[in-house]
């Protein structure tokens, strides 16, 4: 039996089946009302089936890891990023059925387009009637700032969604617009990316449209949307910063249209028109894909409190010095309240009968409406129109009634929709639930074009669970992907660097973070085997070295746990235990994160086998699997060290290599401080050739002396030896080399200097003298390792300040404390 | 109507903020020019800042009111804003028999067939500055009686929260809520403006915020002191079409021959005469304000 014959058979024996035998009826996307396949699906007929739930379990599987290979996150508010879950069950929508959508929702972008020009405009729908004012008037997206006469933009939506979702008869109906930042596009690109790789004969045979070209389309759209007649029109998409909740979104968008993906400290405004910092000077911006709500996007003028915006961008866009899409003021259409008004608005502005109906939906404001609403409260949806937050989930008829009454203008009532059903892969087999689809219309040429594709979720009580592929079958083969055989693909499109001091800031850390974890996985793992050969045979020279070493590591983490071994797994797994290798790892997945619309995805496939070993860590409580998972996590930060190899030499490469190289520093300075002293010769050697592991030089020692371990030659060959690429030597080689790339360096900034100061000192300094015997001391060793560390810690906040240094944050007038208050 | 008696003045309106660091950009938006309506002519009249911004734009806001957008880019430790110029003022003109219709008539979102209501609608909705307030709408009600004429109904809520309150600028702070104000029964002009604004909105009447000047009188005997006089606030009511009765329960009065007008809007949020963003290292400032309407002999 095969996977889609138990799901028919399971939708046939109504007990067997998931949905309740009470609820409503629904149109089943896969299977038709007489048991058998639907048209899309049964073009695919032959494929299906000899799919069955053992090939399922095993794409269900490579769908995980492609996603968490990618990192593809979203969070909701206050919560912790979630893995993005795709279900491996695609929707399929034929040609003829697409068609008509595709006529419906064009039309619909059309009218939202020409409703959103006509409400900063004419007015014309509000002073007639056609929609009533206060719906418009009490939603708080509808921006007045932008509301003036000597504003206008005649194609304020350039970019808008449309979640759907089908009755069951299978017609589809309009649940709500997404017109102020629509996300979803990025995360539809990478369902195809990975569907199409997890099921290549299906998604073959399937024959469907490709979405590259759409993309192409949305790139040319945007850099049209410039004002004037610019020869090179410099987009950015901006972004509210690496915390929001679908950040991957932004950043998938971003790198996919070679745009720069900035935040709104990365932007600043001088006489009116947008600016982006970069290194040497500040570049003009034309574009701006938005992904900030409108109100946090302009501290001057709407929320005084945001440090998302940028101060002054209003007034650009009301210049027409730099266009914003979607326009400012396109959040007012995400509003249920103008349902039931859009029918009367298509007939007013475009002259035509609205052919995709909504969701049945009352306003409150209207008498009839608040009749209508208060009377069916046990069938009706009440929520408010702008989502502001008056949760009535779960209130009782009365309460509803009395805060309805009390500002009736503020809510709707709707009639929810059945929904259609789609199989969904339940682990086992695959089972009925509800879904919606979202779909994308943009503004390309002179016409509205809907992406042939989607993003569908899948529906557990309201709340997505997951998503789905929407697959738009071709009519024939020839036939042109997204019906755009004339948009130029984009053939020399590279991600123009942002190399704004944010991303220098992120990158810089990158490399700081990458090497820390990098040494104390490498620690870990020596001490690690001093732990399990040395452990029960204290006061012998081996069980000396092990105090030592584990005692160097508690100073560099701090401790956390008496035993051993389980001290060791708390470095490797505990985020929160500063200092730790698992801190080191979130903080420089952090930072990647910061800058992901610049790396390439290899660097996230590294990150991914890092989270694996963490996760069988987790799961092992044997003292081996410590050794086994610290190895894995080091070979997948070496995969990230090989990724940066093949990045484009930029400011932000040479900054992250300036990190590397400061923190490599460092790290050999501490490690040196806490373990090389006087405890018997034995034991000096069994530490110093534990030192010689953990700082990666152990082969080059050997090559060198032989197996005559003593402490003059670890010390020249970790800190003097120019050739050792582990040395501090060989750091501020890289350092000098590096900073000196690095755009605002003059051969003579403060960085710069405080390197010369550094290098004059270590190549000052007698390697004999340093060993040094002061008691049970190394005095003099001991002296210049200090000095060392001050310095290279000066000169990392020396690099900030030149290199990254953002300036002070935006305040409002009047934010500072005010010491007294004059009369004059 | 007769011709009404006609005053001109001379107002110069300083601002100026004092950093003890240097602030390297400061970006403004103002509401210092007054509008030009019938009972008010606005004759030569400017906006001055300094240091001289790099950047500066005039427009007309959703509302009408003249708005002035500055950058500041040259580093400084005092921005001064001053606005000033010549206008003359004279009563506004009320429709007696718009004044004697039902307050009831006159609530905009209930009426929608009113000429001019779907844009009033926009003063009859609760604001981010003057939300819905219970307690408010019950103070009101006492006022507000079924079928009272809607001049007579508002002006004798003017007459109690002018007796009821007390005028006091220690009890609340600019960002004082509604509520706030109701429980300390005392304010100054800009609460009790919102305090009036709430009540009405509470009924369903439409009602905007007034900024601008009073000019005051000296006391008996004694020389006009210059800048004495400082930024006020009011409100308006609606009465149908275009029709508004502008009160000011601050000083117990409808609108007079006294009082510039700025700007009008949903509440203050709307129209601070000033407001900005400053970057800067600076860890404190210091504000200096002054209002002088001098009346200009004729």
């Amino acid at each position: 039996m095969t996977l889609l014959r138990d799901y028919a058979a399971g939708l046939n024996q109504p007990t067997l089946s998931q949905l309740t035998p009470d609820g409503p009826p629904r149109f089943d996307e896969v299977i038709g009302p007489d048991g058998s396949l639907r048209a899309p699906w049964k073009r695919l007929a032959e494929v299906v089936a000899n799919i069955d739930a053992d090939d399922m379990r095993r794409v269900a599987a490579e769908i995980d890891r492609f996603l968490e290979d990618d990192g593809v996150t979203i969070s909701r508010p206050g919560e912790r990023p979630t893995r993005w879950r795709l279900d491996p069950v695609p929707v399929l929508v034929d040609a003829a059925s697409w068609k008509q959508l595709e006529v419906g929702l064009a039309q619909r972008a059309e009218l939202l387009n020409a409703v959103l020009a006509d409400l900063y405009g004419d007015q014309t729908l509000l002073a007639e009637g056609i929609i009533p004012a206060p719906v418009v008037l009490a939603h708080r997206g509808f921006t007045r700032i932008v509301a003036r006469p000597s504003v206008t933009d005649p194609r304020p939506l350039v970019l808008s969604a449309t979640d759907l979702g089908r009755d069951a008869d299978g017609a589809w109906h309009v649940l709500g617009d997404r017109t102020q930042a629509p996300s979803g596009l990025g995360y539809a690109l990478e369902n195809r990316r990975v569907l199409s790789r997890v099921m290549p004969e299906l998604h073959r045979e399937a024959d469907l449209h490709r979405m590259a070209p759409y993309l192409w389309a949305l790139r040319s759209a945007l850099l049209q949307s410039a004002t004037g007649d610019l020869p090179d029109p410099r987009v950015v998409v901006l972004s509210p910063g690496s915390h929001s909740e679908t950040y991957y979104d932004q950043a998938a968008i971003a790198t996919n249209l070679g745009f720069p993906l900035v935040q709104g400290s990365d932007l600043t405004v001088r006489d009116g028109w947008v600016l982006m910092r970069t290194p040497r000077r500040l570049e003009r911006v034309d574009v701006i894909l938005r992904r900030l709500d409108a109100d946090w996007s302009d501290p001057l003028e709407l929320r005084g409190d945001s440090q998302l915006g940028v101060a002054g961008i209003a007034e650009a866009v009301r210049r027409g010095r730099v266009r914003v899409v979607n326009g400012l003021g396109a959040g007012v259409l995400e509003n249920p309240g103008l349902l039931p008004y859009l029918p009367a608005a298509s007939e007013h502005l475009l002259g035509e009968a609205l052919r995709l109906p909504s969701q049945s939906t009352w306003w409150c404001g209207d008498p009839d409406g608040l009749d209508h609403v208060l009377s069916h409260l046990d069938e009706l949806t009440v929520r408010t129109i702008d989502g502001s937050d008056l949760t009535l989930a779960g209130a009782s008829p009365e309460r509803i009634r009395l805060t309805v009454l009390a500002r009736p203008w503020l809510f709707v009532g709707q009639a929810p929709l059945a929904l259609s059903q789609a199989p969904s892969w339940g682990g086992a087999s695959a089972r009925a639930s509800a879904i919606a689809v979202r779909t994308f219309t943009l503004r390309y040429g002179s016409a509205y074009r809907p992406l042939m594709g989607g993003l569908a979720s899948v529906r557990d009580g309201g709340r997505s669970v997951a998503s789905k592929d929407v697959w738009v079958l071709k009519e024939e083969t020839a036939e042109a992907d997204q019906g755009l055989a004339d948009v130029m693909p984009m053939t020399a499109v590279r991600s123009l660097p942002a190399t704004v001091p944010r991303v220098l800031d992120d990158m810089f850390w990158m490399g700081r973070y990458a090497e820390r974890a990098e040494d104390l996985l490498r620690l870990v793992l020596v001490v690690h085997v001093l732990v399990a050969d040395y452990r029960t045979r204290p006061r012998t020279t081996g069980g000396v070295s092990l105090e030592v070493m584990m005692d160097a590591v508690h100073r560099l983490t701090g401790r956390q746990h008496d035993d051993d071994d389980e001290d060791l797994r708390s470095i490797l797994l505990d985020e929160d235990r500063v200092g730790s290798a698992a801190h080191a790892l979130a903080s420089l997945r952090d930072a990647l994160t910061g800058v992901r619309d610049q790396m390439s995805l290899d660097a996230w496939r590294a990150m991914g086998s890092v989270e694996r070993a963490t996760a069988v860590l987790e799961g092992s409580r044997h003292s081996h699997q410590i050794a086994e998972s610290a190895g894995r996590m080091l070979t997948g930060v070496l995969a990230l060290q090989g990724v940066t190899a093949s990045m484009i030499r930029d400011a932000g490469w040479h900054i992250g290599v300036v990190g590397r190289h400061l923190e490599r520093g460092l790290q050999i300075t501490h490690l040196l401080r806490l373990t090389v002293e006087r405890r018997g010769i034995d034991v000096d050697r069994e530490v110093l050739s534990a030192v010689l592991t953990a700082a990666e030089s152990s082969v080059t020692h050997r090559r060198r002396y032989r197996d005559y371990v003593r402490p003059a030659g670890v010390l020249d060959l970790l800190l003097r030896d120019p050739e050792n690429p582990r040395s501090l030597a060989f750091s501020l080689d890289q350092l000098r080399d590096h900073l000196a790339a690095l755009p605002a360096s003059t051969g003579s900034t403060r960085p710069e200097r405080l390197l010369d100061d550094l290098v004059a000192e270590l190549s000052g300094i007698d390697v004999s003298a340093l060993v040094a015997i002061g008691g049970v001391r190394r005095p003099h060793l001991a002296a210049f390792l200090d000095s060392v560390q001050v310095q290279l810690e000066r000169l990392a906040v020396a690099v900030g300040e030149l290199h990254f240094a953002t300036g002070p944050r935006p305040r409002s007038f009047g934010a500072l404390p005010v010491r007294e208050e004059v009369t004059v | 109507m007769t011709e009404t008696a006609s005053t001109r003045y001379r107002v110069e309106h300083r601002t100026t903020y004092t950093y003890d660091d240097d602030v390297t950009d400061s970006l403004g938006v103002g509401h210092l020019l007054p509008r030009s309506l019938p009972w008010q002519q606005v004759g030569s009249y400017d906006v001055t800042v300094t240091p001289a911004p790099s950047d500066v734009n005039s427009d007309t806001d959703y509302y009408g009111n003249s708005v002035l957008y500055f950058q500041v880019t040259s580093p400084h430790t005092e921005l001064l804003v001053v606005g000033g110029g010549d206008v003359t003022v004279s009563v506004p003109v009320v429709d007696e028999a718009a004044l004697a219709r039902p307050w009831e008539e006159l609530r905009p979102l209930v009426r929608r067939d009113l000429p001019g209501a779907w844009q009033a609608a926009d003063f009859a909705l609760p604001s981010a500055g003057v939300p819905l307030h219970v307690g408010v709408r019950d103070y009101a009600a006492a006022s507000l009686v079924p079928g009272r004429p809607i001049g007579e109904a508002v002006t004798d809520l003017m007459h109690r929260i002018h007796a009821e309150f007390d005028y006091d600028a220690t009890a609340t702070t600019v960002t004082s809520t509604v509520a706030e104000i109701l429980a300390k029964r005392a304010g100054v002009c800009q609460d009790f403006a919102h305090l009036t604004l709430a009540a009405l909105r509470s009924h369903g009447l439409a009602a905007r915020y007034v900024s601008g000047y009073l000019a005051t009188e000296p006391p008996p005997g004694k020389e006009r002191v210059v800048g004495a006089d400082a930024s006020h606030a009011w409100v308006q009511v609606w009465l149908g079409g275009d029709d508004w009765l502008a009160l000011d329960p601050t000083n117990d009065q409808w609108q007079n021959e006294r009082y510039v007008t700025l700007a009008w809007g949903r509440d203050y949020g709307d129209v601070p005469p000033l407001k900005g963003v400053i970057f800067t290292e600076a860890t404190t400032s210091t504000l200096a304000v002054s209002v002088d309407v001098a009346p200009v002999p004729s």
